[in-house]
């Protein structure tokens, strides 16, 4: 850590020192290269972080670009007028971009190619407004005659305006991605359907890191209209969206200054090698196709073979949690009605006709032979299969239609059978994100206090289960027993009022299994919960539930405790291989 | 009457060759879940075939075996040394084939230079259809394209290659297991959909402007027609060519060219915000 710092520090009194060393031309053409560089960190914070790729980032830039220069050449040296100006241009395309994101990640889970095509088109479109426009834009010959900032010598002083910008936007990125947003963005891109069960919007998330990448883009563009002195359509063409995805790639997705140095090291070769080689820039094609298919961390990633150059992949001690995490539900019975739920696909009815009612708090099983649908009616109750029939009502809301972290909001939360943790992250870090669930506000998700939250029932886990109080694993370190164990601890510290758990003991030994039955039974009881347990092992049941349905052929077959249903004819039947 | 004509007969043709630069798409995203973002390239090589034949003073005819030869070769190779690590992750084969498409580009580029090439026209003159003068090129085309989807539909149905193509589509490991050589078949069918895009190249080219960077406009049409129509099948296919070559053709005829662009693009955040599987998608 503290080397990265003195590394940063180093980097930052060079790049000062560059007209001194080097010249007034080479800082002027280094300028350029470290405007690219802050559009590329943009691209690095939605790629490298959240894990989808914008590939059409030279709209924004573009637009920041052009919306400068009018500034510039309408505001003619008033700094009063300018201000604001320039604060519209890096505002207009931040705007956009978390609009875009919202209507394009809403439907759209994942990283797919979707949402980068979409970003592509419109840096298409962008250009062809761009050449189509003249009487804003100045058509295909491009805005011209863009005086400087006022009071700053574009070939002179301007290097040191942008080194100054770049350091304070590598700074906020750097704090940005230290707070719980940089957390929850990196677990998007692990795991978004998981994070999306805390209860948090992730496509809101990602929307909103792509609207902070646009305003860095216009920030630059901002920059490079004055340095510059005409904006074209080029700024805001493909070709110049697909190279500022190739410098980040180059220099590295992952970090910070990884964009920055890819832009300044590729520009540089460029000027030098271009006339020389013919085939420089199809090299570049191929160096971007190694870097994708065998550095994806690129030249950063290569350095980083050093100890903790740049990134922060050195590993932390858990972290003291002095914070009582606000409390933040009210203890009323609970109410779950199905009422007739029926969920097809295609010819195949998966629930047909499902009714139950939970209204007393404490621990309920299901129980039902494989194809019962089970974890339909589960998938049914948190948005991730439309009914077809019937109705899911929570304390008299009804649930169908809504998406999972609408779901999770309403006070449920839900282990899959499969343990799904956020494998990259520290276990702090994914123990962090299950007690932000649900308590987390808007402001407390860019500040550093939730880190150091804690809740009594945290405390209650970390005796129970050791290995949480080594929170700086790395989560996909653990054993498949321990990831279990963390995700059932991940469950319950949302404090939901419902809890669902899918198979909680599947793949556990039979150590284990003893210790996770005690487990859920004590911490149920502790923060009085409702649960609804999803078992085929007739002993777990036994232990922890005194109400059993049983499920078969996607309807409720019988109801009772365990004893009345061992004792029930039609049961016997379906367990004893019968048809009914 | 004329004028209604003409324009039909715009929009038909429009539509087919949207239809048949898209079919390479469909075929390697719909059925085998890559992302091809160097399709666009793959038309460019094929229109390319068209200008190095013309300029050796060969028949236009004689593209076609250098497009198939030389797209088949390029597709061969890239499946061999890219695509196939990277089935199952589709977000690297985006990237890869992105970086890709950036070099083949700049090879043709290097290698031909940046300028628009120009075609000879094939066919000149016009053919009197039901009163109106229509060009002779095009209408050839239209029947061409029309056979060519009639017998790849039937084949697609009838064949058992187009039944072990379904059959590795809907499970792989199955499919395997049933004696299906997987990794062979998805070379063949990412090679074939190369190829057809090199076909669309070789069509297409003396209408069309020639140069290294006419590739993406092709990608993100073809894109937009499977974001429409949905994804694996020819029926979804052709829908999505007629309501995007349809509404370009239109807002385009009734503003201007970048409206109609801007219409296929909203048409396309709509379909993918609102119908995400297409409009007609068997998924």
């Amino acid at each position: 850590m503290a080397y990265s710092r003195v590394a940063s520090l180093l980097a930052f009194v060079l790049l000062l020192a560059v007209p001194a060393l080097s010249g007034m031309f080479t800082a002027y053409q280094l300028g350029l290269y470290l405007i690219f560089g802050l559009v590329g960190q943009g691209i690095a914070l939605c790629w490298g972080r959240a894990g989808f790729l914008p590939l059409g980032q030279a709209l924004f830039f573009g637009i920041g670009a052009y919306i400068a220069g009018a500034a510039l050449k309408g505001a003619d040296g008033n700094v009063f007028m300018l201000v604001p100006l320039l604060a519209v241009a890096v505002a207009v395309p931040a705007l956009l971009a978390a609009l875009v994101g919202l209507l394009v990640f809403n439907r759209q889970i994942g990283s797919g190619p979707y949402f980068s095509l979409i970003t592509l088109a419109l840096t298409m479109l962008g250009f062809q407004l761009a050449n189509s426009a003249d009487t804003i834009t100045g058509g295909f010959n491009g805005m011209t005659g863009i005086p400087g900032l006022p009071g700053i010598d574009s070939f002179g002083n301007l290097y040191f305006v942008i080194v100054g910008v770049l350091a304070v936007v590598s700074l906020g990125l750097y704090w940005l991605l230290k707070t719980p947003f940089g957390v929850l963005l990196s677990a998007t891109a692990q795991n978004e359907e998981r994070l999306q069960f805390f209860g948090f919007n992730t496509s809101a998330l990602k929307a909103a890191a792509f609207g902070i990448s646009a305003g860095l883009a216009g920030l630059a563009g901002a920059l490079y209209a004055p340095h510059q002195g005409i904006v074209t359509p080029q700024s805001v063409g493909f070709l110049l969206s697909a190279e500022f995805v190739i410098w980040t790639a180059v220099g590295g997705r992952a970090s910070i200054a990884g964009p920055v140095i890819g832009a300044v090291v590729i520009g540089f070769l460029a000027s030098e090698l271009r006339d020389a080689f013919r085939y420089w820039e199809a090299v570049i094609g191929l160096i971007f196709i190694v870097t994708v298919l065998k550095f994806p961390q690129g030249l950063v990633g290569l350095a980083g073979a050093l100890p903790g150059w740049f990134s922060d992949a050195a590993r932390r001690p858990s972290r003291r949690r002095d914070v009582a995490a606000p409390p933040h539900r009210s203890d009323d019975a609970p109410s779950l009605v199905f009422d007739s739920v029926g969920v097809r696909i295609g010819p195949v009815r998966i629930l047909d006709g499902l009714s139950l009612r939970i209204d007393k708090p404490g621990i309920h099983a299901i129980i039902g032979p494989n194809g019962a649908g089970k974890t339909s009616a589960f998938n049914a109750m948190t948005g991730r299969l439309p009914l077809t029939a019937g109705n899911i009502a929570w304390h008299g809301h009804s649930l169908a239609g809504l998406k999972p972290y609408q779901v999770a909001r309403r006070d449920i939360s839900r282990k899959f059978q499969v343990p799904s943790v956020f494998a990259d992250l520290t276990v702090d870090e994914n123990l962090d994100i299950a007690l932000w669930a649900n308590r987390i506000g808007l402001a407390a998700l860019f500040s550093m206090r939730p880190h150091a939250w804690r809740s009594d029932l945290f405390e209650a886990l970390a005796e129970r289960f050791v290995f949480l109080k080594d929170g700086g694993t790395t989560a996909g370190a653990l054993s498949l027993g321990q990831r279990q164990m963390l995700d059932f601890s991940m469950t319950y510290l949302t404090e939901a009022r419902l809890v669902l758990l899918d198979e909680p003991c599947a793949g556990l030994s039979t150590g284990e299994t003893a210790q996770m039955i005690e487990a859920i039974a004590a911490i149920n009881a502790s923060i009085g919960s409702t649960a609804i347990i999803i078992e085929h092992d007739m002993r777990v049941v036994e232990r922890l539930s005194d109400h059993v349905f049983v499920m078969h052929q996607g309807r409720l077959l019988a109801e009772g405790n365990i004893a009345a249903v061992r004792a029930d004819p039609e049961v016997q039947a379906v367990y004893s291989g019968g048809t009914k | 009457m004329d004028l209604i004509l003409t324009n039909g007969m715009n929009l038909v043709y429009a539509v087919a060759t949207l239809a048949l630069i898209a079919l390479g798409l469909a075929v390697v995203f719909g059925l085998l879940g890559v992302m091809n973002m160097a399709h666009g390239e793959f038309v460019m090589l094929g229109a390319f075939s068209v200008y190095v034949t013309q300029e050796a003073g060969l028949p236009i005819l004689a593209a076609v075996p250098l497009a198939l030869g030389v797209c088949g070769i390029v597709g061969y190779c890239v499946e061999w040394s890219i695509v196939r690590h990277l089935y199952s992750r589709p977000f690297d084969t985006l990237l890869a084939t992105w970086g890709l498409s950036i070099l083949m580009r700049k090879i043709v580029e290097v290698s031909f230079g940046r300028d628009y090439k120009s075609i000879d026209q094939v066919l000149p003159g016009t053919v009197d259809l039901f009163g109106i003068a229509y060009p002779s090129y095009r209408l050839v085309l239209l029947a061409v394209i029309a056979g060519f989807f009639g017998l790849l539909f039937i084949w697609y149905r009838r064949s058992n290659t187009g039944a072990r193509i379904k059959a590795m589509v809907s499970n792989p490991p199955l499919a395997a297991a049933v004696g299906i050589d997987t990794a062979r078949l998805a070379r063949m069918t990412f090679v074939f959909g190369v190829c057809t895009a090199g076909l669309a190249g070789v069509a297409l080219a003396p209408l069309v402007r020639v140069e290294p960077y006419m590739g993406i406009d092709y990608l993100l049409s073809s894109f937009f027609i499977l974001v429409v129509g949905g994804l694996g099948s020819l029926e979804g296919l052709l829908i999505g060519s007629t309501v995007i070559g349809g509404t370009d053709a239109v807002i385009s005829t009734l503003f201007a060219k970048t409206s109609g662009y801007m219409a296929v693009l909203l048409i396309s955040i709509l379909f993918l915000w609102l119908r995400p599987d297409g409009l007609f998608s068997r998924r």
